[in-house]
């Protein structure tokens, strides 16, 4: 892999992090490395930057084994233990909402579904919209970004257009209104997946505006580099220039803001399922959770601290990552 | 200059007249599309034949899609008149109709939302501007600092909690287990400054701080990336008080990108913040149009959506001007 | 009253508005105490009986709701709490009775001056209206005035949303069309009401109607003066015929009432009209409301169904907030209906939807027997005649499923391994999405498998109660309610039993139920002029549905709500399932 312009980690002190800034003096030793292997040392040395990346992970093996270990420690997510509840209040009848050793996060109000099981699947459901709709923005947004970018031109003029007219364009009330009138079920899939891909498709086409601009001013100042004259000089066509010169040297500032709108898109999604429009019940959600938790907040604080906890540590676990991911591939980039 | 501001006025009111019509064929063509009869989504309890047919009149529901945008733009510009039984209603200009559910008039009624929503933001936007600049400013002097360590992961918590949980959070401690506020509920700053004040508070901290960890981290990254530049070396080499080189030289061009974000921001913010509103119960222009897209309420919809994509295009063009005379590299041309 | 509850309650009024008064100096207490002669100010007191009785007139009653109301016109409100509010300033010909407990169902001649005369065909109904009756601008109210409001019923193109029940009684086939597209000079071209002088109105009917005065207690049937009519603005400023009229309408924020001068209390022997003024805030903080109702800064919160989570528990915990709290049955029955959708137009599958159903998770998804109300057994809510607490035929009553025998009808129905249903719920009611998925669960403990759709509140119209798209979307169980327009068994069990009450649009007959049996009792309760013999025929009613098992009855509704100890003269009125609005007073002068 060759070394990219982006990536000439010469000058260091706009790195944003003092991790990253005290091992300036050990990269400037090493030459002749590619950006990957550059990209990884820095990144091992960035501490909280590992940490959030093993949250991440966990977070990830966690949703993918949600029907395991809520069957090992929990409950199945749509059994109702009225037993747990206390038929005047609809509160947990035990302490901290229901805390025990049978219910390890404690019971839903007025149902006493197990908690545990119900953030284990909404991990599933947070997780797989954030990385999926971070995919079709990331894809949309560089074809276009690309296009836009090495075309130049009335194609440059469209998709400018496009994107500030999406970027002026009331997001969240309109995310409202699509997924509200999408349909519920299609492709077969069960409405829970179905609603997965109406909330992937709706956050994936309002975030493709962010990285497309990104890709497109990328675009546009590789396309005068030396390296891309002389292969145009060569007689390169512009099919070779796209995918072997420009995207190679695109991979990482694309990389690192799929990684940051990972969380954005977390944050959406529960936004969306908290505004009443996510994922049909009984399948849970963070942000369906926090919205039910309105009625009992202050008298079970407890319902609400879980899901809230469990999307601030996501999103932060995420927002951690990123930051060192970018901090390592790519340091001027803000 | 001046061709250049007509030039971006004109592209303003084309994207807005884009951003009505996108919203226009939604709101209008989607309850065709899955097989539902727009006159009905307006009835009630009842909905005996003569109620739909008069509904459907009313509403113009019976002309084609163009005419009735037509008929929406012209009440905008020159107001329209409404059958309304024995009398014909004249909404004056700018008119965006009535609400099919209320039959009360949209622009008075978000006028009458707006100072709500106006008071949230541009506190929040004074608060979140005074705490996001001095931290980063003082992080990015003291780079490496315990307090720049504080800070950073301060904001990077900051910008990872959801408003809908640090809302119920908040008023969780300061209103039920300390009971140092009372429940939300907005008061006019004409009918009464104090009261304003205090059921706002809670709104404003709690939104400025998501704001004031962004605005933290990038007033640090800015003032970092200007602090090396080549003129700041220089008029450090020139023998200039560091008061003057960071007051004068640094912060002006290192705060000329956080111009930008904030305009965005705060138009972003006016057109109504919905999360914040739903939290706090505060009945602003997000509070009407989430209302309103649950319901179906189209005027109000279309009302929201122009008045919010106006704070936005608008922003961008103020964010603009300001740039050119802020930073004199920009020309604006 | 027994006079040991008259001392009690002394007792307990000095100790809470020792705690309210405090500041203006205790001699107060006394004085106030003298004026209740009633009941005592106790948990549910205000059921039965008058609580804090008082004819102490001025202060002003500071009302709050969480909802605005639908619409201030007569015509055009539906929700409970604005029929009830219209009694303020709406007159009609006759109005329900202000009392406590059941009398309160029996109408009373209001604006008319004695019950009307009927002919012996019970075709014609005569009214002669009471003297020195007047609108808020001092004008007579004239027969025509009564005439006029009735017609606009029929302007529904216009003036949406209201009850639209006197055409079917009155029109007979003559297609009038509402005032405001009548050709009459007087815009007064409805034939079947006639009126020969300013005193007189008649009305002929078709066919007899037990329930036809019911129609015209409505606030729809109160007069409304041409001159003032603005059509569908005529809910900004509406004519006030009542003791109070409109001083500010703020839509979604509040609205205020004064004193309407040209109302004289010798002509109306239903209103009490004691405080000056009257407030009604609304807020859209339902938290807000409650912590200001238990603070003694709102009187009454008439919306009317139940204070939020958090005060239910401030106030169940204190008996000194306790006693001040009712917890009356509102009218309301909350139920599932069952469609014919297959495999359910089998009885039996039916019935093993209603035996898998968990009453007390059902009961529970809508708040607890305190803020949801009993567990329903059959679909006729206790405070119409004809209704049988002790009917159970589902044995519901003891709070769990009964799988055994659900999966005994499943078999019988040929569909022992359970099927494929799907459960329709309104997205803008919570607890009724909850209520769905506590459904879901509990069918499938029998192996039915039911997908929740949830669907836009404000379409319901056209969604559950459109036969056609029910049909076309396979909707196999749709969770509603219902309460009565008026407090008879047709009034409750028409829209939803009889199959001549099948509109393509907001049919209320979910089950369609297509039985002439039961068409034909409701025919002949309908010629009933005894209730207490029209109320035998809907017992029957009730049970033939309950044994075609065409509906699930989730719960009774209640609500818990709170009444500022200052207000005089609260009771439940029972045609409301609330508090008589125009009733109260306030002991305190404020």
């Amino acid at each position: 892999m060759s070394l990219g312009p982006e990536a000439s980690i010469k000058d260091d002190t706009t790195t944003p992090t003092a991790d990253a800034a005290d091992d300036r003096t050990g990269d400037k030793a090493i030459t002749g490395r590619s950006l990957k292997q550059i990209a990884w040392r820095r990144l091992k040395k960035d501490k909280v930057a590992i940490a959030g990346g093993i949250v991440v992970i966990f977070l990830i093996v966690v949703a993918i084994l949600a029907p395991v270990l809520s069957k090992w420690f929990g409950h199945p997510i749509d059994e109702y233990h009225i037993d747990q509840i206390d038929p005047t209040f609809s509160t947990p009848i035990g302490k901290l909402g229901g805390i025990s050793r049978e219910f390890l996060f404690g019971v839903e109000p007025t149902s006493g579904r197990d908690v545990f099981s119900r953030i284990l699947y909404g991990a599933q459901t947070s997780l797989s919209v954030a990385f999926l709709s971070a995919f079709v923005s990331t894809l949309i947004g560089t074809v276009f970004g690309l296009a836009a970018g090495f075309l130049g031109g009335w194609v440059d003029t469209v998709i400018s257009r496009i994107m500030d007219f999406l970027l002026a364009f009331p997001q969240l009330l309109f995310a409202i209104a699509l997924v509200s009138v999408l349909p519920d079920s299609f492709l077969g899939l069960g409405d829970r997946w179905s609603r997965v891909g109406v909330l992937v498709g709706v956050i994936g086409f309002f975030g493709w505006p962010y990285i497309g601009r990104i890709v497109r001013g990328q675009t546009l100042s590789l396309r005068e580099r030396e390296f891309v004259e002389a292969s145009r000089s060569m007689g390169a066509r512009s099919g070779r220039i796209l995918f072997k010169e420009l995207l190679p040297n695109l991979a990482a500032p694309i990389l690192v803001y799929a990684t940051l709108i990972i969380p954005t898109n977390i944050l959406t999604e529960a936004a969306l399922s908290f505004l009443g429009v996510g994922i049909p019940p009984p399948n849970p959600s963070w942000g369906g959770m926090l919205s039910d938790a309105v009625t009992f907040y202050s008298i079970d604080p407890m319902y609400m601290i879980i899901p809230g906890g469990m999307i601030f540590i996501t999103v932060l676990a995420f927002n951690l990552f990123g930051d060192g991911l970018r901090d390592a591939l790519d340091p001027k980039a803000r | 200059m001046l061709a250049y501001l007509i030039r971006r006025l004109i592209n303003a009111v084309i994207t807005l007249l884009v951003v009505t019509a996108v919203t226009f064929g939604i709101f209008f063509l989607v309850p065709k599309a899955t097989g539902s009869d727009p006159a009905l989504l307006y009835i009630g309890k009842t909905s005996d034949a003569a109620s739909v047919e008069g509904i459907r009149v009313k509403m113009g529901l019976d002309d084609p899609i163009v005419v009735q945008y037509g008929k929406f733009l012209k009440g905008l510009v020159a107001g329209r008149d409404y059958a309304n039984g024995p009398d014909v209603q004249h909404c004056p200009a700018p008119c965006l109709g009535y609400s099919f559910k209320t039959d009360q008039e949209v622009t008075p009624l978000l006028l009458g939302d707006l100072p709500v929503t106006l008071s949230l933001a541009l506190g929040a936007a004074v608060l979140w501007l005074i705490m996001g600049i001095s931290t980063g400013v003082i992080s990015a002097l003291r780079r490496g600092s315990i307090i720049d360590r504080t800070v950073m992961t301060g904001a990077l918590a900051g910008v990872s909690l959801p408003i809908y949980f640090t809302g119920l959070l908040s008023s969780a401690i300061f209103v039920y287990w300390l009971g140092w506020l009372p429940q939300g509920n907005y008061v006019p700053f004409t009918e009464s400054p104090g009261d304003w004040f205090i059921q706002l508070l809670l709104p404003w901290i709690t939104l400025a701080f998501l704001f004031a960890a962004t605005y933290a981290r990038l007033t640090r990254a800015n003032m970092l990336e200007t602090l090396g530049e080549d003129y700041v070396r220089t008029a450090r080499a020139k023998g200039l008080r560091e008061r003057t080189v960071i007051g004068k030289h640094a912060l002006r061009s290192g705060l000329t990108p956080i111009v930008t974000v904030f305009g965005l921001d705060l138009g972003a913010l006016l057109g109504g913040a919905v999360l914040t509103e739903t939290v706090f119960n505060l009945r602003g222009l997000g509070y009407q149009a989430l209302t309103a897209i649950r319901g179906n309420d189209l005027p109000i919809i279309l009302g929201v959506t122009l008045i919010a994509a106006a704070f936005i295009v608008f922003a961008n063009l103020i964010v603009d001007l300001v740039y050119g005379i802020i930073d004199p590299r920009v020309r604006l041309a | 009253m027994a006079s040991k509850k008259r001392v009690m309650a002394a007792a307990g009024i000095a100790v809470t508005l020792g705690l309210t008064t405090a500041a203006c100096g205790g001699s107060s207490d006394s004085d106030d105490n003298k004026g209740s002669s009633g009941s005592e100010a106790g948990y549910n007191a205000a059921i039965t009986n008058v609580v804090n009785p008082s004819t102490t007139k001025g202060g002003t009653l500071n009302l709050w709701s969480s909802q605005d109301a639908d619409s201030w016109d007569p015509v055009r409100g539906y929700y409970a709490f604005v029929w009830n509010l219209n009694r303020l300033y709406t007159r009609k010909l006759v109005d329900y009775t202000a009392t406590p407990g059941k009398e309160g169902l029996k109408l009373t001649p209001d604006l008319a001056a004695a019950e009307p005369e009927v002919s012996a065909d019970k075709l014609t109904y005569t009214f002669k209206l009471r003297d020195g009756i007047k609108f808020d601008d001092g004008s007579a109210i004239t027969s025509k005035d009564i005439k006029y409001g009735i017609e606009r019923v029929w302007a529904s193109d216009v003036l949406s949303g209201g009850p639209v029940y006197l055409p079917g009684v009155l029109d007979q086939g003559q297609n009038y069309k509402g005032p405001y597209k009548d050709t009459d000079p007087n815009k007064l071209g409805l034939k079947s009401v006639t009126t020969p002088d300013d005193k007189t109105i008649t009305f002929k009917l078709a066919k007899p109607s037990g329930d036809f005065l019911y129609l015209l207690a409505m606030p729809g049937s109160g007069p409304v003066p041409q001159k003032r009519d603005t059509g569908a603005q005529y809910g900004k400023k509406p004519a006030a015929s009542g003791p109070y009229m409109f001083k500010d309408i703020q839509p979604g924020k509040s609205a205020s009432w004064v004193r309407n001068p040209n109302w004289d209390q010798a002509t109306d022997p239903i209103r009490k009209a004691l405080p000056d003024a009257i407030n009604l805030t609304i807020t859209t903080n339902p938290d807000d409301l409650d912590s200001r109702l238990l603070a003694g800064t709102a009187d009454l919160d008439v919306g009317q169904v139940g204070v939020q989570a958090a005060a239910r528990t401030k106030l169940l915990s204190d008996p000194n907030l306790k006693k001040n709290a009712d917890n009356p049955v509102s009218g309301f029955l909350r139920y599932a209906g069952i469609t014919s959708v297959a495999p359910l137009n089998n009885v039996e599958c039916r019935k093993a939807v209603i035996y898998a159903a968990d009453p007390t998770a059902l009961q529970a998804a809508f708040g607890g027997p305190l803020a949801a109300g009993d567990i329903g057994t059959s679909m006729l809510p206790e405070n119409i005649a004809g209704s049988d607490a002790n009917y159970d035929p589902f044995n519901r009553k003891q709070g769990k499923p009964q799988v055994d025998k659900a999966k005994e009808a499943l078999t019988k129905c040929g569909q022992p391994n359970g099927f494929n249903l799907t459960i329709t719920a309104r997205n803008n009611r919570a607890a009724e999405v909850k209520a769905a998925e506590a459904l879901q669960a509990s069918l499938k403990a029998v192996g039915i498998t039911a997908k929740i759709d949830q669907y836009d509140g404000a379409q319901q119209a056209s969604i559950t109660g459109s036969p056609d798209n029910v049909k076309k979307k396979g909707y196999g169980i749709i969770m509603a309610a219902w309460a009565a327009d008026y407090p008879t068994g047709s009034g409750y069990m028409q829209p939803l039993a009889d199959s001549r009450f099948i509109p393509a649009n907001g049919n209320y007959n979910l089950p369609e139920i297509k039985d002439k049996a039961i068409d034909d009792l409701f025919d002949k309760a309908n010629l009933e002029a005894d209730p207490t013999k029209a109320a035998e025929y809907y017992k029957q009613i009730n049970t033939k549905i309950m044994e075609g098992a065409y509906y699930l009855p989730v719960v009774s509704a209640k609500a818990l709500n709170y009444r500022n100890p200052r207000l005089t003269n609260v009771y439940i009125h029972d045609t409301f399932g609330q508090v008589d609005f125009q009733a109260l007073g306030v002991s305190d002068g404020k």
